[in-house]
């Protein structure tokens, strides 16, 4: 009963979401708030277009671009200020004082220097995942315990190499957690920077529906990319569990005291 | 205490540096002034805006969008992350619709927010609060779960009524976790509310940078931008203060 419920559970929440929504709107009776079902039936000709699919894709390419350069960037230089103080020391304030900017606010301007194209896009995506990334990595990597790294050393590994098998093994958990963050900013980024550049992709067809007045469009789009969300977190979440399964299953029952 | 000094030190040089740069870049004629304004210009500039009345009134709209959002996310976060980690029927109910709704970008609801509540603070406002509330709920439950069910046991023993359990043991073991939930929350607001003030808005720090956008003047894009991060920089500081008021029983936290 329990294995059974268990992967059935999120797919009855959608379901019982898009009934909820059914409901309000049928309640509402709002010209500018269509039925669950007509947005539905709004997505296969999105998904059949040539050209929507195309935007849709190639707004997928960026993301992957961007996260990917992310992480082979923000990984090595968290584990290195997680190691070692005075990189800590050097990088943190100038992080933290970029945490609270918000990335795509920074389209405007990198539009100003790099043009519409696609490097800038995917330079704010690359921005918006790094800093989780970086931060989980840090602290991931100063929680290490430091019995593992002085008995890696008494065996004769080098510094360099302490990182790459002690450290980053032992950090993995914390490391995968802020790459979950990305992934979820690296969407979030993805559809402002193309709303803001309105030149291709899913977050600039679900804005000039917006703009146009195709209201089934929008929340189809909604549909969409909240779905391209959902997906990408569950693919990631099944190569977090394999990547760290020989960690500690996360503790996870309610409390009892009535 | 000269560790401390050294690390503001180190920590200063890299701003320091990025600061030299943008000069240098601006100076030596690598990038055009109307590009890449100097940085003595950009602070000069900062320095006129926050002393005109329009500016200022700006960064209210933009303060009571994000402090009316993130309180919403709070308020909802805790109570529903409390709920879900006490009781079994709560937590079977919240946790799939949970983890089908952390996920979504929340950027993409923004026009079905604008749709169903208007142009004015409320869509901004809910924008705000489903974007803070999902760290906040599950760094509560996280901190709610993790509580020792040892402590509760000894709660009752010494024969504190179930009721009060809550507000006595659960709660305050679960604080610090929940401040941390806060903290990125805070965060996720800040960014939110000036993204959605850029997609619609007549007033407010997002506004002011896409005005700036649309007539080129690179000056004044970077005054809203460097303000955000200001602000974001003090409520961090106050939710730390904050912070270490509420856990001043804890061991180093």
């Amino acid at each position: 009963m329990n294995g059974l419920w268990k992967p059935l559970a999120p797919v009855l929440a959608c379901c019982g979401l898009l009934l909820a929504w059914q409901f309000a709107s049928l309640g509402l009776k709002n010209d500018s708030f269509p039925t669950a079902l007509d947005s539905l039936r709004a997505i296969p000709p999105i998904l059949t277009d040539k050209e929507s699919l195309i935007n849709i894709l190639a707004s997928l390419r960026r993301m992957a671009i961007g996260f990917a350069l992310a992480l082979a960037f923000s990984i090595p230089l968290g584990l290195l200020m997680g190691r070692s103080r005075s990189t800590a020391a050097f990088f943190n304030p100038l992080l933290m004082l970029i945490y609270p900017v918000p990335k795509a606010a920074l389209m405007p301007i990198i539009m100003l220097w790099l043009g519409v194209g696609d490097v800038s896009k995917t330079l704010v995506i690359f921005l918006g995942v790094s800093l989780p990334v970086i931060y989980h990595s840090f602290e991931g990597a100063k929680a290490v315990e430091e019995k593992m790294l002085w008995s890696g050393a008494a065996m004769g590994l080098s510094p360099p190499e302490r990182l790459l098998r002690i450290v980053l093994p032992a950090a993995l958990p914390e490391i995968l957690t802020g790459c979950r963050t990305g992934l979820v900013l690296a969407l979030i980024t993805m559809v402002t920077s193309e709303m803001i550049a309105r030149q291709s992709g899913a977050g600039n067809i679900l804005f000039n529906a917006l703009d146009m007045g195709q209201y089934d469009t929008v929340f189809a789009m909604i549909i969409i990319i909240g779905a391209m969300g959902i997906c990408l977190d569950a693919a990631f979440e099944i190569v977090r569990r394999w990547l760290v399964r020989w960690s500690e299953p996360q503790f996870d029952m309610p409390l009892s005291f009535s | 205490m000269t560790r401390t000094s050294n690390d503001i030190l180190l920590g200063a040089a890299p701003i320091v540096l990025v600061l030299l740069l943008w000069q240098a870049l601006v100076s030596f004629g690598y990038a055009p002034p109307t590009l890449l304004p100097p940085p003595g210009q950009v602070f000069l500039r900062m320095g006129q805006q926050l002393s005109s009345v329009t500016f200022q009134q700006d960064i209210a709209a933009t303060l009571f969008r994000l402090f009316a959002g993130f309180a919403i996310a709070v308020v909802l976060g805790v109570s529903l992350g409390i709920a879900a980690a006490v009781s079994p029927p709560v937590n079977a109910a919240v946790k799939p619709i949970v983890r089908v709704l952390a996920p979504l970008p929340k950027v993409a609801l923004y026009p079905a927010f604008l749709l169903l509540l208007g142009f004015g603070h409320e869509s901004k406002i809910m924008l705000v609060a489903a974007d803070a509330l999902f760290p906040i709920l599950l760094s509560t439950y996280y901190g709610a779960t993790t509580v020792e069910q040892k402590l509760i046991w000894s709660a009752l023993a010494a024969g504190t009524p179930p009721r009060d359990v809550l507000w006595k043991v659960v709660l305050p073991a679960a604080m610090p976790s929940i401040l941390t939930g806060c903290r990125i929350g805070l965060v996720i607001s800040c960014i939110v509310v000036f993204l959605a003030e850029m997609i619609t808005s007549t007033d407010g720090l997002g506004h002011v940078l896409v005005t700036a956008a649309r007539t080129f003047q690179a000056v004044d894009m970077f005054v809203p931008l460097i303000t955000i991060s200001l602000l974001g920089l003090i409520l961090n500081a106050l939710l730390q203060g904050l912070r270490a008021y509420l856990l001043r029983g804890f061991p180093s936290v």
